[in-house]
């Protein structure tokens, strides 16, 4: 790939643009309140680009084409089964709890609903999640530079570093927010061309279709259902019968249900993008609306993988490159990207990247930032502090909260396969959230003890179920008692029996302990939270309508590419 | 700043304009490149930024 002078003038424009958004903001941040939680003053289309651009990293985005490739039409489903019913559940059902309690972070609401160790707990974790999150994203942006371009690992780790943490330090959440949502932009347009391209060179879907077909007949173990890249839950019936090596109850229940609703529920990164919103409406209706344009994302993001097999089935070289006695998938989008893109959309898919990367970043940064100042610091370090105080602290951290992140991608460019290790930890350590947080909101009965015990055997599950099972190598450390197909399966199933176990563990310490007066749970818990019914607004602000709307369209794009 | 529109608008504007410089100057395209890709892409840019530029001004009337 060789970007010419206009690509470059590209990038620096961006890179401008992005600078200038931070300066500007910088102007409307006066308080530490400001700077961590954006004063609820943010429109609701800004707050609902953001939520789903700052899950959109680097990693989402080369990860969903390099899967779009290796699964075909399945990996649809971390769209319409792993994030669409975890929004609508967040919008309908979780988010008048954690705008009403007047929580600035999901570990508060814990603390308020709760007690400190579950906080603590639960701050802890999240703090060093973010910081590796981040460090494996710059990790992977610097090796894919390298190897594409040909840029040096240090210059371009160095160089996003700076950017992100000169917005972030600027603006705070609100500069990280509205960058978001040109970044999400950008990212659309992007990669958008690309996608249309691709289809189209390889004959459009019904060309896709008929050559992934053709290609997967070519394979003995799947010579019997060769249209199997272009269904998402034809072939769930049984793994062996579908590329991810899943069954349907495994990907509904691990994916949907636990996974999904974990991460779009109870991870402050996003949740934090909702809570910045005006007023419960508007905070209601952020995952809601953003729902729409993340349902049709897989068009910019999963097509292109596709095509890039059928068009390695026609006999175009330098898309799908051999990697050991698989290929290398995570190179699809940018082989793509050099087949395709001339000197100056180059520019543009490139800039793409860079912001896919710091939208992920500056997610992680913001979210670092807000856990550490009011969760630790403000917790355990120092309480009554002034805010000038803390938000002299808060910047302090977004600098730490950078470097550190730098530490970690390099820690993870001498160790590669420990990253690997660690993302697989990462997805485990969200999984029972979801039971501390429904359990939390919805039973009034649950306890601190209850939800403490539940998270740390919930925990503990997850890793005696990777350490006595085996996919593809991974786990086993204490001996091999079950194997299942396949990674994802092995991923899904450590999810579900921690769910499963934090749920039944809670529920029963809870029986056992003394429950919270009824008198502190308003505003925390269902049945004690006033929650404002709209009436005389427009039906595209009314919250059940909408998610009944995104509802019904997701079921409907489950039903036409069954 | 007040409205993000402006920003969003003015940057896919320039971005537009550029890729229209590119596709004046750039001849050599890869293989697999659709012939005016830039051109098109351009214009395209160059609508998106126009229309929330326009947004962004009715929204202040």
């Amino acid at each position: 790939m060789h970007p010419g002078v206009i690509d470059y003038i590209i990038l620096a424009t961006y890179f401008l643009y992005v600078l200038g958004i931070g300066w500007l903001v910088k102007r409307r941040v006066k308080t530490g309140a400001d700077f961590l939680t954006s004063g609820h003053s943010i429109p609701v289309w800004v707050t609902s680009l953001a939520f789903i651009a700052t899950n959109l990293g680097a990693q989402e985005v080369i990860g969903m084409v390099a899967s779009g490739a290796k699964y075909g039409m399945l990996t649809c489903n971390f769209y319409w089964l792993g994030a669409i019913p975890g929004m609508i559940i967040l919008g309908v059902f979780m988010m008048p709890f954690y705008y009403g309690s007047r929580a600035r972070s999901a570990p508060e609401y814990l603390k308020l609903r709760f007690d400190e160790k579950t906080r603590g707990f639960n701050a802890i974790t999240f703090a060093v999640m973010t910081i590796f999150s981040s460090g494996i994203s710059m990790y992977a942006l610097g090796l894919l530079f390298q190897l594409v371009l040909g840029w040096s690992f240090t210059n371009s780790v160095l160089l996003s570093a700076a950017i992100v943490l000169a917005y972030t330090y600027l603006g705070g959440l609100t500069s990280a927010i509205y960058n978001e949502v040109l970044q999400f932009f950008l990212i659309v347009l992007g990669f958008a061309p690309l996608a249309i391209m691709a289809v189209a060179k390889a004959g459009g879907w019904a060309g896709v279709t008929a050559r992934t077909t053709a290609w997967m007949a070519g394979q003995p173990a799947f010579a019997h259902n060769p249209d199997v890249m272009t269904h998402t839950w034809k072939y769930m019936g049984h793994a062996s019968s579908n590329l991810m090596g899943v069954e349907w109850f495994g990907m509904l229940f691990g994916l949907g249900w636990v996974l999904g609703c974990s991460y779009w529920c109870c991870n402050f990164l996003v949740v934090q993008r909702a809570m910045a919103a005006q007023s419960m409406a508007a905070s209601r209706l952020t995952p809601l609306i953003a729902a729409f344009p993340k349902m049709v994302m897989p068009v910019v993001v999963i097509a292109p993988g596709l095509a890039a097999i059928a068009l390695h089935q026609m006999g175009t070289p330098g898309i799908l490159v051999p990697k050991g006695n698989t290929y290398n998938y995570n190179l699809v989008l940018t082989n793509l990207m050099a087949q395709f893109y001339p000197s100056g959309l180059l520019g543009v898919g490139l800039t793409a990247l860079f912001a896919s990367f710091m939208s992920g970043m500056a997610g992680n940064v913001t979210a670092f930032n807000t856990v550490f100042t009011y969760d630790i610091y403000q917790s355990y370090i120092r309480k009554h502090a002034s805010d000038a105080h803390y938000f002299k602290v808060a910047r302090i951290t977004t600098v730490v909260g950078v470097l550190l992140s730098i530490g970690a991608a390099y820690w993870a460019a001498r160790s590669n396969n420990i990253m690997d290790f660690l993302q697989l930890v990462f997805g485990f350590v969200n999984a029972p959230l979801f039971a501390t947080f429904l359990l939390g909101m919805f039973w009034k009965r649950t306890t601190g003890h209850g939800a403490f015990a539940g998270l740390i055997v919930g925990e503990i599950v997850a890793t005696l179920t990777l350490g006595l099972s085996i996919a593809e190598g991974t786990g086993g450390w204490f001996g091999v008692v079950h194997t299942f197909p396949s990674a994802m399966a092995q991923n899904f199933w450590i999810a579900i029996l921690s769910f499963t176990s934090c749920l039944i563990f809670t529920v029963l310490v809870s029986m056992m302990t003394r429950p919270k007066p009824v008198a502190e749970l308003e505003n925390l818990v269902y049945g004690y939270t006033k929650i404002p019914v709209e009436r005389n607004v427009p039906w595209y602000e009314r919250p059940i309508l909408l998610a009944v709307i995104v509802g019904v369209a997701c079921i409907l794009f489950n039903i036409w590419f069954w | 700043m007040d409205d993000l529109r402006v920003p969003i608008g003015s940057f896919f504007a320039i971005l537009g304009a550029m890729l229209l410089i590119a596709f004046f100057t750039v001849t050599t395209g890869p293989a697999l490149a659709t012939p005016r890709v830039n051109l098109w892409c351009g214009l395209a840019m160059l609508l998106f930024g126009a229309i929330m530029l326009l947004l962004a001004r009715r929204g202040k009337a």
